[in-house]
């Protein structure tokens, strides 16, 4: 069974850059609330340009932002 | 909750209670209560007529953005799973007359176009369903 899971600090990445809102921050990477939500709570796994958008609205990188973790272990 | 929820939950509603109603109405009617059994036949309809009415008067989403990558995903699996449910009607409505009516059993074949009305309210039913449970609860969270 596939127990693959992607992590993330979008939640944390938020609050570093002016305490930004799920709101702002979808309207800058181009979806609705409802998906930052999603994300955040790892209930959904963003595209990778999804996932780079992301990481440019907080000027950072993908790997900063998601953390891929296989078998319930951090993975690089 | 987006526009595609409050539609599914229309939908879903309507239909469920619909449902409840026709085969009340049916029971009524096996027992020998026609007025009864009318009455109910007609809010079955009414109460269907209703979500319909509603799922189309629902409003557009405000804001810039109103549909992304994960809705379109979500609308996929929504039709995979309403093919899905129709193709299992479409099974079951095809043996359901051999254990209904047996071997030598017949019906009306007038009932038959009855199959594609089925097969719609059944996707229909399956679309919403699987929409609902896809987008899950919350959208209340912090803004």
């Amino acid at each position: 069974m596939n127990n693959d899971h992607i992590s993330n600090r979008i939640r944390r990445l938020r609050f570093d850059h002016h305490e930004m809102t799920q709101q702002q921050l979808a309207n800058k990477v181009g979806v609705t609330r409802q998906t930052i939500i999603a994300i955040e709570a790892g209930k959904y796994a963003p595209s990778l340009p999804l996932a780079f958008r992301i990481a440019r609205a907080f000027n950072t990188s993908v790997e900063e932002v998601f953390e891929y973790q296989e078998n319930g272990q951090i993975g690089t | 909750m987006n526009r595609e929820q409050k539609r599914a939950w229309a939908l879903v509603s309507s239909m469920s209670l619909a449902g409840v109603l026709y085969v009340a109405a049916l029971v009524g009617r096996h027992l020998g209560l026609v007025s009864l059994s009318t009455v109910l036949f007609v809010a079955a309809g009414v109460v269907l007529g209703t979500g319909v009415l509603v799922c189309l008067r629902v409003k557009p989403d405000q804001g810039a953005v109103t549909s992304d990558e994960r809705d379109k995903q979500i609308e996929k699996n929504a039709y995979l799973a309403g093919f899905g449910a129709v193709y299992l009607f479409v099974i079951i409505a095809s043996f359901a007359p051999i254990a209904i009516f047996g071997e030598k059993g017949s019906f009306p074949v007038t009932w038959c176009p009855a199959l594609l009305i089925g097969a719609g309210f059944c996707q229909a039913y399956a679309m919403s369903v699987a929409t609902l449970i896809q987008y899950g609860r919350g959208g209340k969270d912090e803004q």
